[in-house]
């Protein structure tokens, strides 16, 4: 984030200097009160709050207030002290040791051991979806009550961005230790018990979620008394809510109509900090058993035209960024050193006319069906593309058919069995390309059946072995060599086509609310340094 | 009228049957639809892998062949038994439950509003078939059945919760008030004004038409004539005789309605964001949460069937030309 | 939306049943077209649904823009110059919307409602017309479909089959049919026991003959009214489902500009509005026809 606005004009820069100075000075506000209560629109449905089995934001926001975990991120990606005030990464990266505070309880009063940690890291690594977070871990030793050594297969790069809330969490063993299975336990929703800033006071599904303060918690804060997470389907009722005051925040946002009103609002702050690490990379996926499309040229042609600055600033108003490849900026691990394809419609269609797609006598080549994921929250990303590659690509010749799904199982049913053209889609980051980015190109993640894996089909050795190299090494300037050339390459394959990384926004009410924590979770993490001023 | 409560038995054994073919063809158009809940609990985790597929479809026995979990639900069907919901880990009758006062006070404040005040403006505008009051409600009436129930919705929400901020424009109550609390309920009455209105506007003009209509053919018949030419006055023949009759049709048709009512609950509960029975099924079906969208549809289906025999039977009492079996 | 099918005027005649006398023998459709035209809020209908006809189907050939093309700036308001009734959140055209967009909205709304009056009309007439085991059978089938919650499983057959104008047409044809099959059945089931068809069996007619020629001409008024108005029912249907966001995206239609555009009605009212205003004019004057057919049809309203 930071990185990436020094790179804008000039009085980009000044803004983001007062910004900076603005957060810094929330950051040393003299004292932050005690007391209120923080009310956050939200459309938020969890299954359940285990986050330690369970991802998903509507689990993860909620799941960050009631479970604390061994580490915490902030907004540069550097790991700082949560349950575990001091660790050790052992120099052949085999092994971590981890001490944890004295003292810690969970909210019924047990007090947080190494057998605690050990029973939930191991559930973590058997039932969390991101099976690739966890995946090395061998053994959890507990040589002491305070103190855990993990134990890995081969070294894990992206190991202490997993022990981080949201992907992980820390349960008691003397609940969820009672045998039974833990996905589906009583105690994911009823009488949850962690140690987090916040305890769970109520929760209405498809209504609300009411958070209380947890009068024990280790650390310093929370300040709020309570958080209530209402739920809020229509994006209309949720702009009336913040605009009238009658909410304090609302997270997670990205439609660019509703951060453009609200902009306009004096009270209200509206931000993409703090989210970096979500990394929504809203791409067309291609599906390269189709005829044309498993030619590359094609490929090229539809990148060349597309216009990617059309989407982001005229569809999106200036509220999403341009994403140039599978990584996306931001991240340390982003580069732009790429082939960007700056829209060029000769080009694209020399491209096609050199290739021997020859036109029709309606001037088109050929036909191609787009299919987009279908969610109202994201349809300026997924339906208002897929609309839109269908009068832009009819200028090179290519005849676009829009199938509409009426339901996400429609769409996902289509996608994972290959029974697609092109597709637009929405793979997320999630922080380290071991979790989020590895999974769509790696060639043993070709598996019919499975949504976001690898349903492009694509398969290049090179990236298999760039990508093994770069999942086991530690060394950041290495691990960055390995992923610049790796995005290199896809750049020129295009198995997928990234248009935009969808930026989601904080909107708060400045004259309620100060302290929106400073991380690259956005609010999918702890919540106990926000408080209310009034 | 003997063997009236043979009739009666031979309906609801009907009923019961008719209520089984609709859980089977509702179950197989389900299963049928292309996706699962794998695919849900897949999207909201933003990712899965082959060993969590294979287990919950094992888990949710959607690994057995289509006839044998149909045998499966029909048998707990019959043992009371809803089944659980996929997505919410929760039982389905609980949240149908759940749901369902809040669906029931939207529609019964709805339509009671509606039909007292329809009723009325019908009478009166039938005592003037050709005067001004007549033609306003007919025009209101043609207004109210032309405009999509949303679209008047979603005006109702610019007009009276953004330009002119009187009413919340999403849910039920505020969070923090206790249920039971005269607050609550003040604050419930308050987030209910919109939908209801939107709602009640479609049926006012419905009924305001139905009972105009049907006041003027008792008006025209031979027993109010009769009740005219005993020189009763006015007033005494249209609101005790007429009027009695007229609402024969009114009632039963409103009866009638509440097959459609869970349709208009659906859209109105989707703009307003009302955490009713009709959001709840529109959300279950978006997710392939199978026994919840079944357990709904059994149960409104259920409300229906009940609905059809209970205005059958007072039809047939209140009015003996209408015979119950319907043969000649 | 769904509850607006059964139309007052069908709630009307379903009250009138029981005492609706016989048909007039001298000229019943000279003397209805008479009344008809009598009726000036039936004649505004009829003005209105020709000018949309002709906005719809004559205006295309003159107002050319692509409905999908991106001519300006997304979500223009109206009055900015060339668009006259704005742009959409991807700067389409919502004039081209609103001329290309009629023909698919009617087209939805006639097939369905020719699909219902199909179905109706041939379970009502041979359940009313046989009686017995026949009308036993069809009307089970037929309380089966009236316990359906309509708009839900015409979601659930358009996700089946995937949103597109045959599936909408076809989804909200099949839950919209059953008021017409009672209508017809009662009308047949009158009918039947009248003089004059008892007349034409006594000399020999076949059933067929009765059937087309005998009842179906004197059972005709009442369901022309529930065919009009199963056509704005119809259009209806097809907005709400498409709100709920289950329409083709390859074609242009008013419920699509709805459904497509809903998340932008707080800032760009006229996305929504324009669209909804068509839609509504539309069903008005379909009602108003209807409203105006049933008029000119009832024997009982026309003593006055």
């Amino acid at each position: 984030m930071q990185k990436s606005r020094i790179l804008f004009s000039g009085t980009k820069l000044v803004a983001a200097v007062a910004l900076a100075g603005a957060v810094a000075g929330t950051a040393h506000a003299a004292d932050p009160k005690r007391g209120g209560t923080l009310t956050i629109v939200d459309t938020a449905n969890p299954r359940h709050f285990n986050a330690a089995v369970q991802s998903g934001v509507a689990t993860m926001v909620p799941g960050a207030q009631l479970f604390a975990t061994l580490l915490r991120l902030d907004g540069q990606f550097k790991t700082h002290p949560y349950l575990a005030t001091d660790w050790k990464i052992a120099d052949d990266g085999l092994s971590v040791t981890l001490n944890l505070r004295k003292g810690a309880k969970f909210h019924d009063g047990h007090d947080i051991t190494s057998a605690d940690v050990a029973f939930s890291l191991k559930a973590n690594r058997d039932n969390h979806p991101f099976k690739a977070m966890f995946a090395p871990l061998q053994e959890v030793e507990t040589p002491t009550p305070n103190q855990v050594v993990l134990r890995l297969k081969q070294p894990h790069p992206a190991l202490m961005l997993a022990l981080t809330a949201p992907l992980s969490a820390i349960i008691p063993k003397h609940v969820y230790g009672d045998g039974q299975n833990i996905k589906k336990h009583p105690r994911n929703t009823k009488d949850v018990v962690g140690s987090g800033p916040f305890r769970l006071a109520a929760f209405k599904r498809r209504e609300h979620i009411i958070l209380e303060r947890n009068d024990n918690y280790f650390m310093e804060g929370p300040y709020l008394d309570k958080i209530v997470m209402q739920n809020f389907g229509q994006v209309a009722s949720q702009i009336i809510a913040m605009e009238q005051g009658k909410a304090d925040m609302m997270h997670w946002s990205s439609s660019s109509r509703t951060l453009a009103r609200l902009k306009k609002s004096k009270n209200l702050t509206v931000t993409s900090d703090h989210y970096v690490a979500i990394g929504p990379n809203n791409w067309i996926a291609f599906n390269l058993k189709q005829k044309q499309l498993s030619d590359v040229r094609v490929r090229q042609a539809i990148a060349y035209a597309v216009d990617r600055n059309f989407v982001t600033k005229a569809l999106h108003g200036g509220f999403s960024k341009p994403s140039t490849g599978p990584i996306v900026p931001g991240t340390p691990y982003y580069t732009d050193a790429v082939e960007l394809y700056d829209v060029d419609l000769a080009k694209a269609n020399k491209i096609l006319d050199d290739a021997g797609y020859g036109k029709g006598g309606d001037g088109m080549r050929f036909t191609l069906k787009v299919d987009y994921l279908p969610a109202a929250a994201i349809d300026e990303n997924q339906k208002a593309i897929a609309e839109y590659l269908k009068p832009q690509l009819k200028k090179i010749g290519i005849n676009v058919v829009v199938r509409v799904s009426p339901d996400f199982p429609t769409w996902s049913n289509y996608v994972r069995n290959w029974d697609f053209d092109m597709t637009m889609d929405v793979p997320f980051n999630w922080g380290d390309p071991v979790i989020g980015v590895h999974r769509t190109y790696l060639s043993n993640n070709i598996k019919k059946g499975v949504i976001w894996s690898n349903t492009q089909n694509y398969a290049n050795s090179e990236v298999d072995a760039i990508l093994a190299k770069a999942g086991v090494e530690l060394d950041l300037d290495k691990r960055k060599g390995h992923y610049a050339k790796f995005q290199k390459i896809l750049a020129r394959d295009l198995p997928v086509y990234p248009v935009n990384v969808i930026a989601y926004h904080t909107v708060f009410n400045n004259k309620a609310v100060s302290g929106v924590p400073d991380t690259v979770w956005g609010t999918a993490h702890p919540l106990d340094r926000i408080y209310k001023l009034k | 009228m003997a063997n009236i409560s043979i009739i009666v038995v031979k309906r609801i054994l009907n009923a019961a049957a008719l209520i089984l073919a609709v859980v089977i063809l509702n179950f197989l158009l389900i299963h049928i639809a292309p996706g699962d809940i794998v695919d849900t609990i897949a999207g909201e985790m933003g990712g899965i892998s082959p060993e969590l597929i294979a287990e919950i479809r094992a888990d949710y026995g959607l690994d057995k062949p289509l006839y044998e979990q149909l045998g499966l639900y029909v048998l707990r069907i019959l043992q009371g038994d809803l089944g659980h919901s996929f997505f919410y880990d929760t039982p389905v009758v609980t949240l149908i439950w759940d749901a369902l006062p809040q669906t029931l006070l939207l529609v019964i404040t709805a339509l009671s509003l509606a039909l007292v005040i329809g009723t009325i403006f019908g009478v009166i505008a039938a005592r003037r078939p050709n005067g001004a009051f007549s033609h306003l409600i007919t025009v209101l009436a043609l207004v109210g059945f032309s405009a999509p129930v949303f679209w008047t919705g979603i005006m109702f929400l610019i007009a009276f919760a953004s330009f002119f901020p009187l009413f919340p424009p999403a849910g039920m109550a505020a969070p923090d008030l206790q249920p039971g609390s005269l607050d609550y309920y003040l604050d419930v009455l308050h987030h209910m004004v919109l939908p209801v209105l939107t709602l009640a506007l479609i049926y006012l003009a419905f009924y305001s038409r139905l009972s105009r209509a049907s006041m003027l053919d008792v008006l025209g018949s031979d027993y109010v004539r009769t009740a005219r030419a005993k020189g009763l006055s006015e007033r005494v023949v249209v609101y005790k005789h007429a009027l009695r009759n007229a609402l024969i049709p009114i009632v039963t048709i409103a009866g009638l309605q509440f097959a459609q009512v869970l349709s208009g609950a659906v859209l109105v509960e989707a703009v307003f964001t009302w955490p009713g029975l009709g959001t709840l099924a529109l959300e279950a079906i978006l997710r392939r949460d199978g026994p919840t969208i079944l357990g709904i549809l059994f149960f409104s289906s259920v409300v229906v069937v009940i609905f059809n025999l209970l205005t059958d039977l007072t039809y047939n009492l209140i009015d003996p030309r209408i015979r119950l079996g319907s043969k000649e | 939306m769904s509850e607006q099918h059964s139309s007052p005027n069908q709630a009307a005649s379903a009250a009138f049943e029981a005492e609706i006398q016989m048909p007039s023998i001298e000229h019943p459709l000279r003397e209805a077209a008479r009344m008809f035209a009598r009726n000036k809020a039936a004649v505004g209908g009829l003005i209105l649904l020709i000018g949309i006809l002709l906005l719809t189907l004559v205006v295309p050939f003159f107002y050319t823009v692509d409905p999908f093309d991106l001519v300006w700036a997304p979500l223009s308001p109206p009055g900015t110059e060339n668009v006259p009734f704005g742009t959409d959140y991807l700067g389409r055209d919502i004039l081209a919307g609103i001329v290309h967009g009629g023909r698919a909205t009617l087209a939805v709304g006639g097939a369905a409602a020719i699909l219902a009056v199909i179905i109706g009309l041939s379970v009502g007439s041979l359940a009313g017309y046989y009686g017995g085991w026949v009308d036993e059978v069809l009307m089970r089938i037929t309380e089966f479909f009236q316990v359906l919650p309509t708009l839900l499983f015409a979601m659930v057959i358009v996700a089946l089959f995937k949103p597109s104008v045959a599936t909408v047409a076809f989804a909200i044809g099949v839950v919209s049919w059953t008021a017409v099959a009672r209508l017809a059945r009662s009308e047949f089931l009158r009918i039947r026991s009248l003089d004059y068809v008892k007349s034409a069996r006594s000399i020999g007619s076949s059933n067929r003959r009765i059937i087309w020629l005998v009842i179906l001409p004197n059972a005709m008024p009442p369901l022309m009214v529930q065919a009009t108005l199963a056509v704005g029912g119809a259009i209806l249907f097809e907005a709400g489902l498409s709100f709920l966001g289950l329409a083709d995206p390859n074609v242009m239609s008013w419920g699509f500009m709805i459904g497509s555009s809903r998340d932008y009605l707080m800032d760009a009212w006229w996305t929504v509005t324009i669209p909804g205003i068509f839609i509504f004019l539309t069903v008005l004057a379909v009602s108003l026809i209807g409203d105006g057919l049933n008029d000119a049809t009832n024997p009982k309203l026309r003593e006055r």
